[in-house]
């Protein structure tokens, strides 16, 4: 092979190309056309994450340069830090209940619109738009304003001569008024259902009714079960979603995660840590722990999902 | 001409720098006169400070100021990556709760050489000067001085029929003023103070009062947990008699001004700071006044004093420090400087500058000079400068344990012992 490299002819070479040159002249324009993606993959997030992996080990302030410390920034948060462990319960309870509330929500209205109604597209659009909005800050102030001990929800309450909580400021609401705004950007997962609705024959619907099947019967025979591979795709970018949600509890809290951390999230409290006390090593520790737990998460879901998922080929 | 976050312009001039070098024809003056200056503040402290740096170039031809700002939240971060990454500005507006840290870490640079020299500081306050030493060593020059105080809305004082309090009130005082108020019953049920068992300046008062501090010389805790107990238990009293804001109203204050309980309505008088009277103002329809703290019992003193309310400091790295004090000097000095400066950053540190700004001051402006000028038996002796942990005491514990209290999550009895052990875990941590 290097034999006959070394001594072909440039005719030959075009003959015969080694497998190196053949990647070069097939993929060369592909890989060139990548190349920004590259730089950014390369430069701005392995080159970063492999940074902040060191920095975890460290005591980095900002200020000096960082010290060794080993493990003890771990171990400190799963030891010593309360709260760390308050932040966490935050961002699980606010998993746990905005990621299926928001996707019970998505279904349901896809299949409203599934039935075929007048000006289906611009409906698309319209449940579409928060979702398009949703991480803004703009939002977040809105929600701020609506909730409020004077806002919209207390005015339409006063109409029924109910007198509202300052839902924001009040530490059994406020997680709820985020779980709310989550719900309310149902527009990407509901796309998604739309089509995967789409795509059930309207046959099997069809001699269902013919047996006999009740509607609600058939949702749980044939709609549910058709549907669980899209189910489980957007259960699990949700989950993510979830996990890493931190615009919309930074504005409305002022970056504090009050009234009593109930809406520290776990986003917050690393953003807290890292520029608010300039504790980077701490923090980047924390980023850690939270990739590895929403791997977890994941991995988690993978594996059981061959026992509800089904795949129709 | 002023280079203010012109990119072109910059990259122009430094390039032309470096092409300069490299032929090893730069004039000395290009490496010396060009000054980067950097603050925190809003458009109106921007202006008037720009205004000074113009003037400055214009009185020092061949001088260029670039100069920056930013919101108090950004400006840390930033601050602290800059001088990480060695390329700090010149001129840093620096704070008595970063000084130390900053200090020590020869971030800032020493001023004591430039002293009589390039910086000229005669007749400068003394404790305003001893406010600004580290270790015996100055680095920074005091910009103001402030005091904290309450802001009053005076309208709703006489919309209820209340006689607004004196620098003379006590909380006993405030007790009946509640009263009153409440059974005056105005603008939907506004309460006369916002709740401030969880500012961080009205429990360092209150202890200075009785004789403690927040924070002892050497960086440690400077009260104990039955300090805690009964300062928690006197807001829980105000709290129930619906003299200050119910617990869920003052959660809506997150910070911003526009969230504050006396922006917002919901109170008449709120704990603040002296230099913030005419921030408020600018918001606000009702007309304001300015009061001290109220005392612990009447005739007792001592919990106020005049704070530095920032200063100027020069970068550890600088290449130009002779020429950034020359600056500073001009800042803190020039007749003309002051009387676009006012008091937006704090009193004058110096007595003639005070006499040039007085006369150009409007009523709100004078107010809050005549405040901090007059505050008799309230002033006690300047505080060591806070440790570095202290604005993480602050957010963490300090607010945090007065909400819990607040929602009557916490008793004062359970608060007030985590506040001592919390604040000593993070005082030992850094």
């Amino acid at each position: 092979m290097t034999v006959h490299s070394t001594i072909a002819t440039p005719i030959e070479q075009a003959q015969r190309p080694s497998v190196w040159s053949r990647i070069w002249q097939n993929d060369a324009p592909g890989y060139l056309f990548l190349l920004p993606w590259f730089i950014g993959f390369f430069g701005l997030t392995i080159g970063p994450m492999i940074t902040s992996f060191y920095l975890s080990f460290t005591n980095f302030d900002l200020l000096q340069a960082p010290q060794w410390v080993g493990a003890s920034n771990y171990v400190r948060m799963f030891t010593a830090d309360p709260k760390f462990s308050a932040s966490m319960r935050v961002t699980l309870f606010f998993v746990i209940f905005s990621v299926p509330l928001k996707l019970a929500f998505a279904l349901a209205v896809a299949m409203l619109l599934n039935r075929g109604i007048k000006g289906l597209p611009m409906y698309r659009a319209l449940f579409y738009l928060p979702s398009l909005l949703g991480a803004s800050v703009a939002i977040a102030i809105l929600w701020r304003q609506i909730f409020a001990g004077d806002g919209l929800v207390n005015k339409l309450l006063a109409l029924f001569g109910i007198i509202g909580p300052s839902w924001i400021s009040n530490p059994n609401y406020s997680l709820w008024t985020l779980i709310i705004l989550s719900i309310w950007q149902f527009g990407s997962p509901m796309i998604i259902f739309l089509a995967g609705l789409r795509q059930i024959p309207q046959d099997m619907y069809e001699a269902a009714s013919l047996d006999g099947a009740s509607k609600w019967r058939q949702f749980v025979k044939i709609t549910l079960p058709l549907l669980t591979p899209v189910v489980f795709f957007n259960a699990i970018i949700q989950t993510i979603e979830a996990f890493k949600s931190f615009t919309p509890a930074f504005i409305i809290s002022g970056g504090t995660g009050n009234p009593i951390n109930s809406t520290l999230f776990y986003t917050l409290y690393l953003y807290q840590e890292a520029f608010g006390f300039f504790r980077m090593g701490y923090a980047s520790a924390l980023a850690w722990v939270l990739l590895a737990l929403v791997g977890l998460f994941t991995a988690f879901s993978f594996l059981t999902s061959k026992y509800w998922v089904h795949y129709d080929d | 001409m002023t280079l203010r976050f012109d990119r072109r312009q910059f990259l122009l001039g430094s390039s032309a720098l470096v092409a300069a070098g490299a032929a090893g024809v730069m004039p000395a003056w290009a490496q010396a006169a060009n000054l980067r200056l950097t603050f925190w503040g809003g458009q109106a402290r921007a202006d008037r400070t720009y205004g000074v740096t113009d003037l400055y170039e214009a009185a020092n031809p061949g001088t260029t100021i670039e100069g920056e700002f930013l919101a108090w939240n950004d400006y840390w971060p930033k601050l602290a990556t800059q001088t990480a990454g060695g390329n700090a500005p010149d001129v840093i507006q620096m704070d008595y709760r970063y000084i130390v840290e900053y200090a020590k870490r020869n971030a800032i640079a020493p001023l004591d050489e430039f002293v009589g020299g390039a910086l000229k500081l005669d007749g400068f306050d003394q404790d305003q000067l001893e406010g600004g030493k580290v270790d015996g060593k100055l680095y920074g020059i005091s910009l103001g001085a402030n005091s904290v105080a309450a802001l009053v809305n005076t309208a709703a004082f006489e919309e209820a029929g209340v006689e607004v309090p004196t620098n003379a009130w006590t909380y006993d005082d405030l007790m009946t003023l509640g009263e009153a108020f409440n059974s005056a019953n105005i603008r939907g049920g506004m309460k006369v103070i916002a709740d401030g068992s969880y500012s961080e300046p009205m429990l360092d008062n209150w202890l200075r009062q009785r004789g403690k501090a927040l924070y002892t010389a050497d960086g440690k805790l400077g009260f104990d947990e039955a300090d805690a107990v009964e300062w928690y238990t006197l807001w829980n009293k105000l709290r129930d008699a619906g003299v200050c804001v119910t617990a869920e109203n003052q959660a809506i204050d997150t910070g911003a001004v526009e969230t504050t309980m006396l922006v917002m309505g919901k109170a008449a008088i709120m704990p603040s700071n002296s230099n913030q009277l005419v921030g408020y103002q600018a918001i606000m329809q009702d007309k304001l006044g300015m009061i001290g703290y109220p005392r612990i019992a009447a005739g007792v003193g001592g919990g106020h004093y005049r704070k530095p309310s920032m200063f100027f400091s020069v970068a550890g790295a600088s290449a130009n420090k002779e020429g950034a004090a020359a600056f500073l000097s001009y800042f803190v000095n020039d007749p003309e400087a002051a009387k676009l400066l006012g008091v937006e950053r704090g009193i004058p540190c110096i007595a003639a500058t005070r006499d040039v700004v007085a006369p150009t001051l409007d009523e709100q402006n004078q107010l809050a000079l005549n405040f901090v000028a007059n505050l008799g038996d309230l002033l006690g002796p300047l505080p060591p400068p806070p440790p570095a942990s202290a604005g993480e005491i602050d957010a963490s514990l300090i607010r945090t344990l007065g909400q819990e209290v607040g929602f009557g999550a916490k008793t004062p009895e359970q608060a007030g012992p985590e506040l001592i052990s919390g604040a000593n875990a993070i005082l030992s941590r850094s």
